[in-house]
């Protein structure tokens, strides 16, 4: 079936699984599944990337392995919000976003090493 | 003589050949039918459609009664009673102005399109067919609406929460009340306060459509505004003018990129009717507007003429829907509010609730 991006950046389900992660089904039926480290350490906010440079400044190696989400919330139509447990809360993740980060084999080996 | 039973199954079964044009199903499987009673050879039913400004309402109240009458034997009589209930999209509670049904962003890429005019002539158009509806002038830079309706009272404070001002039957708030006579010289986070306490701390009642009119451009009010609360959906209005559509453009990608859905592009200022002789002139070419939508599979909600009269009424407050309603610009404004309550019930059928399910 032919998918639009439209339907590949909208989610048609979102679960979260406690305080480890969450899972988020396409609107074109693909799963991505994210750890809450996973996402602490893409987090697309000012203080995590240079707003000058774009460089990743805070990535996942840096943040504790025991790393939670404490809570969830939608963004208008178009974002989730997350509260960590390190109390950092000021990434907004967009849908558009969370898909092209996708850590699943199939999608993360479409993207160049240094973006994964 | 043989007594035909009439039984509510069969009309309801003929009535399911009837179809909502927009919404591509028919108009029992929606649920429009209601009240439906039969009295000897009479039927009588309401048509609960999904919009008072509904452009097809009645095609659709002759052909429900044309489907009865023809299909369902003994039928002398058929009383069909058109209705209206705005349905609001699916949304998570926490996230929504309580009793809003659905918000209305109103955009354009540059200032002086006429923006503001389209807003307010859509919520009067909306208010005049029926419908709830309340009015954000959020347009910090130039707060015009308070003008083009005519009220010059400032809203009320009570315990902390805005009790809208009432003009021509629309529930209006304007940014300008919260800075008087004094210029708005914000930095993005008093627009950002300023628009959340405009869309949260007023008291807009149960509303079936609050419009927004936005700044031009794209911008910090923009953001908040899909930030605060989930939008049902963006007009964005243009002239056709391709440098003016140029730049809409980007009003338009900055929508889908927050995920608001476009619900049609408005080309104002599309043609000049000389009041003299009547000849018409495309001052800034005309039909740009209707070839991007065309290009960009979006719909295209209609054209306003440059029309002096509205001019004329927006400066004396009372817009030209209601001070000259058969002339040809209120219909050109009326039929695009259709046009648009259209687009705003498909979206709201159409959108998925997204909420966090807690595992």
């Amino acid at each position: 079936m032919l998918t639009t991006p439209e339907q590949r950046g909208t989610p048609a389900e979102i679960r979260k699984q406690g305080g480890a992660g969450m899972t988020i089904r396409w609107q074109d039926g693909h799963a991505s599944t994210f750890g809450a480290r996973y996402l602490r350490g893409r987090c697309p906010c000012a203080q995590c990337v240079s707003e000058v440079t774009g460089q990743r400044l805070v990535s996942e190696e840096h943040i504790a392995p025991d790393v939670g989400i404490e809570s969830a919330r939608t963004v208008g139509n178009y974002a989730l919000h997350f509260s960590f447990s390190d109390g950092h809360t000021t990434g907004i993740y967009s849908f558009d976003y969370l898909r092209r980060t996708c850590p699943c084999p199939a999608c993360s080996g479409d993207r160049p090493a240094a973006d994964a | 003589m043989t007594q035909t039973l009439i039984t509510e199954s069969k009309v309801l079964d003929a009535l399911r050949s009837v179809m909502d044009p927009d919404l591509k199903r028919d108009i029992v499987s929606l649920n429009f039918i209601r009240n439906m009673k039969i009295d000897g050879e009479t039927v009588s039913f309401d048509v609960n459609l999904t919009t008072p400004a509904c452009p097809v309402k009645e095609r659709l109240r002759e052909q429900s009664r044309q489907a009865v009458l023809s299909q369902v034997p003994g039928v002398k009589d058929v009383r069909v009673n058109m209705t209206a209930e705005v349905r609001r999209p699916p949304a998570p509670e926490t996230s929504r102005i309580k009793g809003v049904k659905n918000i209305v962003a109103v955009g354009s890429g540059k200032g002086g399109v006429g923006k503001s005019t389209v807003a307010t002539n859509i919520a009067v158009s909306l208010a005049k067919s029926g419908a709830s509806v309340g009015l954000l002038d959020a347009d910090i830079y130039g707060p015009s609406i308070p003008i083009m309706m005519a009220s010059s009272g400032e809203p009320e404070v009570k315990n902390q929460i805005i009790e809208p001002v009432t003009a021509h039957g629309v529930k209006l708030m304007s940014m300008g009340y919260l800075s008087g006579e004094m210029p708005l010289i914000w930095r993005g986070p008093m627009a950002h306060k300023a628009l959340q306490q405009s869309l949260l701390g007023v008291n807009w009642g149960e509303l079936d459509y609050l419009i927004v009119d936005l700044p031009p451009g794209t911008g910090d009010v923009h953001l908040t505004l899909v930030q605060t609360v989930p939008v049902t959906g963006a007009v964005i209005v243009s002239t056709p003018q391709d440098v003016g559509l140029q730049i809409s453009m980007k009003t338009l990608r900055m929508f889908q990129q927050t995920k608001v859905p476009v619900l049609g592009i408005v080309e104002n200022m599309s043609y000049y009717v000389c009041p003299h002789c009547g000849g018409r002139d495309d001052i800034f070419g005309h039909g740009g507007a209707k070839k991007a939508a065309e290009t960009l599979g979006i719909p295209f909600l209609g054209e306003i003429p440059l029309d002096p009269a509205i001019r004329k009424h927006s400066d004396t407050g009372r817009p030209v829907v209601l001070a000259e309603p058969e002339s040809a610009s209120a219909r050109a404004l009326l039929d695009m509010t259709g046009a648009l309550a259209q687009q705003i019930s498909i979206q709201a059928f159409r959108t998925i609730p997204l909420t966090i399910i807690e595992e």
